[in-house]
């Protein structure tokens, strides 16, 4: 599992391409093209982010749902309050993560001190674009110069400015960004993206995104059964004039799952 | 000022240059978390970029540690940012006042460059122009393990008298 084996990445990503290829000669350099145009590397790291936990995002027109699907659950993981698919950047801005989670670490605390910096130069919050950009040239630097493998992780940001309102954001390892009513990384995205594709509406309730995220995580989990330990669900909005990111509890996710009817039994009581 | 399970914290809201005031509401007392204020009193702009820097420190500690800092850590952390400008320190002397573990009382007064006398406070701490003055006011006025009424009206005439005799 990703989680588990991140000293072992610089020979997987060799290994994870295995059908013949003559241009496997310059697959071991981040930073130059082959001669079709393409960077290997930042490819070999969005197939290690396709193997990782799902995540998904939708924006509605009250507020930013993100649902991340947990793939390390067992019984002797110490449970904590912390989340292991859902950050919070600043007062204004969260993510969630799909890949590598020590490289995500690094990926959130440079996120997180550049909205600091930016608020003790400006004293407001930073604008999440400018955010998501700021974090994306971080990216960008790791498939350019130093000779460094790129961060294998894409991430999807919610948040709230003044300037543009709720806005979600999706980000992979090769720097590139772009703005998404609903998005989905990790394994099977192409899967949920197409589901988001048919039942989004524009004008979606937070209520109504949080039924289509739980829905479209559902049947395009791998796993048998779905419940609230598997799951993370988080949302941004406002309240009371404020923007709040508020992490669902496992019991409300319980309630949530079995009144949208989306748990399914447990195969098996392990 | 510490009283029974609670604490107070006042400041005067002039803002001056030598003798012409420049403003009558001028924000001295910043709240960090809903159990922890500080109070700058100094130089207006040192007391405007510190509690900036300390919101910029603060706000980091909170998102990773996921919960609000402890007074005494808030202290350490002040203390620590006053003396890295030792050599071209912050004209400001912060006051600290929050609620410990169990909600107990903490207040703490430093110098600029960040000399915590946090051990030796336990009734009250004052800063700024009129100290002497409300060192002599408070110790006339305090009385240990006061209400959140009786404390209000002892920190708030001890405020005043201090500053009125402040020309």
């Amino acid at each position: 599992m990703i989680s588990h084996c991140p000293d072992h990445f610089s020979h997987v990503y060799m290994d994870v391409v295995r059908e013949y290829r003559m241009s496997r000669r310059y697959d071991s350099r981040t930073t130059i093209f082959s001669p079709e145009g393409r960077l290997y590397q930042v490819e070999y790291a969005m197939e290690a982010i396709g193997n990782a936990g799902s995540a998904i995002g939708i924006l509605s027109k009250d507020g930013v749902v993100l649902v991340g699907e947990k793939k390390v659950t067992s019984k002797l993981l110490q449970t904590s309050a912390s989340t292991e698919k859902m950050y919070k950047i600043d007062d204004h801005v969260a993510c969630a993560v799909a890949g590598i989670m020590s490289d995500a670490n690094i990926l959130i605390n440079t996120a997180r001190v550049q909205a600091q910096r930016y608020t003790y130069a400006y004293q407001e919050p930073m604008p999440v674009e400018q955010l998501v950009q700021s974090l994306c040239d971080t990216k960008q630097g790791y498939t350019q110069f130093g000779g460094l493998r790129p961060f294998g992780v894409s991430f999807l940001f919610a948040g709230w400015d003044k300037n543009y309102g709720f806005q979600l954001y999706m980000s992979d390892p090769s720097g590139n960004y772009s703005g998404w009513k609903a998005a989905a990384i990790g394994s099977n995205n192409q899967a949920a993206q197409s589901m988001l594709k048919q039942d989004y509406k524009d004008e979606i309730t937070r209520e109504e995104a949080v039924q289509l995220a739980l829905k479209v995580l559902s049947k395009t989990m791998d796993s048998t059964s779905l419940t609230s330990e598997k799951l993370e669900l988080a949302e941004v909005f406002l309240s009371n004039g404020k923007v709040k990111y508020q992490v669902c509890s496992p019991g409300t996710l319980s309630k949530l799952l079995v009144k949208f009817g989306v748990t399914q039994p447990a195969a098996d009581a392990s | 000022m510490v009283g029974k399970n609670c604490f107070a914290i006042a400041s005067d809201r002039r803002l001056g240059v030598q003798l012409q005031t420049v403003a009558t509401d001028f924000q001295k007392i910043y709240n960090i978390h809903d159990k922890l204020f500080i109070g700058l009193s100094g130089l207006a702009t040192d007391a405007q970029t510190l509690y900036q820097r300390l919101v910029f420190r603060y706000k980091l500690y909170q998102l990773r540690e996921e919960r609000n800092m402890k007074p005494e850590t808030f202290a350490s952390l002040v203390s620590a940012i006053l003396y890295e400008k030792r050599f071209g320190p912050y004209f400001c002397q912060p006051v600290i006042a929050g609620l410990a573990d169990e909600d107990k009382p903490f207040i703490c007064t430093m110098d600029s460059i960040g000399a915590n006398a946090r051990e030796l406070a336990k009734d009250f701490v004052v800063a700024g122009r009129a100290s002497e003055s409300l060192y002599g006011a408070c110790e006339s006025m305090f009385k240990p393990d006061m209400d959140s009424e009786e404390l209000f009206e002892t920190i708030s005439q001890a405020l005043l008298s201090a500053v009125d005799r402040d020309c």
